[in-house]
């Protein structure tokens, strides 16, 4: 009995640390961006409200936050809805078909997902230059397909590998083609899985950095993360109050988008991390 | 697997080939994006291949130089202490996240919600708001500190190498014990209650159950959590790109941030020979990974 009350103290008081370790900076992300002055916490100065953060953010068109926004959401959707379907169709050869090699190819995907990005990206680099792709669109979206597929991949033929086989048996019986059974069985089956890999993909190629860092020169493909990293102020003083307010504009889909399908991603992330 | 009349010994070249066309764009991606720019960083490290000068085939001589640049072991220490410091904390955090994640209460949901949100969220970005945070002067860093007396002035979190080095650790920590959390549960929800029941009957402290019989459970998950941190945590770049920039004084420089500043230097060749150094210590990590996360026993 005595036990059981001091761990039920101890739970409450782990869940609120828990959730103040997580969520204090944002919190503190919130604040400041509707602070006329950043240094509120500071005894010299109090706290003053205000919108003007975002009223710069959303309609100086000077910062660009909105072309950053946009560039962002073109990259990633493009780039997760492409690995999705590539991934999809990878994964239903190795669990379905007779693929040769298929053991290597998944062991070679996964170290692949595990390169470090410095390692690739003075040859892409390079690469892209020689293709004239610097600062366009298909400098980003085509390294991140590649970036994100070995987790799609993974993901996806845990999934696909769990649902029987005998139920596209008897597709394939009834006369339906491979590509039949992936799109009218397997896929709508998998919608689950689908939908967390493409969550994940998307995330992941929302928040690389280091690519959009060097193919990106302008507003017109740089990213989210590279925009607001970039982002200092014109006369030395850094600008807290639009930098936060721009930071809380970009990341409060996310975190909408985390808190609605926090199952999704928990199983995707399990599935395409540990197995067992 | 193995009962499927469609694979094995009978398959038409046909199926082969149509498996094969499935697999390939995909394979191409990969090989493209992944595989040639690999092999090309190998290839650049044998050569002098610097901007707006001939490439020159020099062998180890990049290798040579790695050897005795006092930065480069330089920006290895600073990586390997990091690496040390931030996962070791992350392991013990994320193992108590991930019990208070697994006892039922009402919100259990959003809880998981809610620690998935630091992880999720695009690292340069809340790299700035942690800027903020250390700031010297009105950061919510020193209001804590000096409020709960932790320290009796105000920290110089970017001034000294020191500070800036936790500075790095307690913000990675914050991004990445979540996401170790998540991994552990998963090794918790698979451990049977009737061990616990069990061992209540018995009368057995809470404690005593955690480092009798959970802890010594959880081991292969906690491997694979581990490792998958180490090599994370070896590549590290956009955290020290935007909140220490590798300062002060280049003392939390990471290889990976050396390495980018030796190619955007123009030196290709260079920073490709400091980059296969770490491609190699991450590959190997990489393959105790997959080995002890039994990935590829789904396909056998």
């Amino acid at each position: 009995m005595k036990e059981e009350r001091i761990k039920r103290v101890l739970l409450i008081v782990g869940i609120v640390l828990t959730v103040s370790f997580c969520l204090l900076p944002f919190i503190y992300m919130v604040m400041v961006s509707f602070a006329k002055n950043a240094d509120f916490l500071s005894l010299s100065s109090r706290y003053v409200f205000t919108v003007n953060n975002y009223k710069e953010v959303l309609f100086n068109a000077n910062l660009h936050f909105l072309d950053y926004l946009k560039n962002s959401a073109i990259v990633s959707v493009v780039s997760a809805g492409v690995a999705v379907l590539l991934g999809s169709l990878a994964a239903f050869s190795i669990t379905r078909l007779p693929l040769p090699f298929k053991g290597l190819v998944l062991f070679v995907t996964l170290s692949m997902s595990m390169f470090p990005q410095v390692s690739l990206v003075g040859f892409l680099f390079s690469f892209m230059t020689k293709l004239g792709w610097i600062n366009t669109y298909l400098a980003l979206i085509f390294p991140y397909i590649a970036w994100v597929l070995p987790l799609s991949l993974w993901i996806l033929v845990s999934y696909f590998a769990s649902i029987p086989r005998d139920i596209d048996k008897q597709a394939f019986i009834d006369g339906c083609s491979s590509w039949q059974i992936l799109f009218k069985v397997i896929w709508p089956l998998a919608r689950p899985g689908i939908f967390s890999t493409f969550l994940l993909a998307f995330i992941f190629s929302f928040n690389e950095f280091m690519f959009a860092l060097l193919f990106t020169t302008d507003h017109r493909t740089r990213t989210v993360p590279v925009g607001i990293a970039l982002f200092q102020g014109l006369h030395g003083e850094i600008p807290w109050g639009t930098i936060m307010a721009a930071a809380t504009v970009s990341t409060l889909p996310i975190i909408v988008l985390v808190l609605v399908f926090q199952r999704n991603i928990i199983q995707g992330l399990t599935r395409g991390a540990v197995k067992g | 697997m193995q009962d499927d009349t469609r694979r094995g010994l009978y398959n038409t070249p046909k199926e082969i080939a149509e498996a094969v066309v499935f697999a390939l764009p995909a394979i191409l991606f990969l090989v493209c994006f992944l595989l040639i720019p690999i092999v090309g960083t190998f290839v650049s490290s044998f050569y002098r291949d610097v901007s707006y000068l001939p490439r020159e085939f020099i062998f180890f001589e990049n290798f040579r130089r790695i050897a005795t640049d006092s930065t480069y072991w330089r920006s290895v220490y600073f990586t390997v202490l990091f690496v040390a410091c931030s996962v070791a904390i992350e392991m013990v955090i994320g193992i108590i996240f991930s019990l208070i994640m697994h006892e039922a209460f009402p919100g259990r949901g959003i809880l998981r919600g809610i620690i998935l949100v630091p992880w999720a969220i695009p690292v340069a970005v809340s790299a700035r708001v942690w800027e903020l945070i250390y700031n010297f002067h009105y950061g919510l860093a020193n209001y804590i500190v000096t409020a709960l007396g932790i320290a009796g002035s105000p920290i110089n979190w970017f001034g000294n190498s020191v500070g800036a080095f936790f500075a790095l650790v307690i913000t990675d920590v914050w991004k990445t014990a979540p996401f170790v959390a998540i991994i552990i549960l998963t090794g918790l929800q698979a451990i049977p209650e009737d061990l616990y029941a069990q061992a209540k009957v018995d009368g057995t402290q809470f404690m005593q159950r955690f480092w009798k019989i959970t802890l010594p459970l959880l081991k292969p998950v906690i491997v694979v959590a581990l490792l998958f941190r180490t090599i994370d945590a070896l590549r590290v770049f956009d955290l020290v790109y935007v909140l220490t920039k590798g300062g002060p004084g280049g003392s939390t420089t990471s290889v990976s941030l050396y390495a980018f500043k030796t190619f955007v230097a123009g030196d290709f060749g260079y920073g490709s020979a400091i980059s296969v150094t770490l491609f190699i210590i991450a590959w190997l990590f990489s393959i105790l990974y997959i080995k002890s996360s039994r990935f590829l026993e789904e396909v056998k």
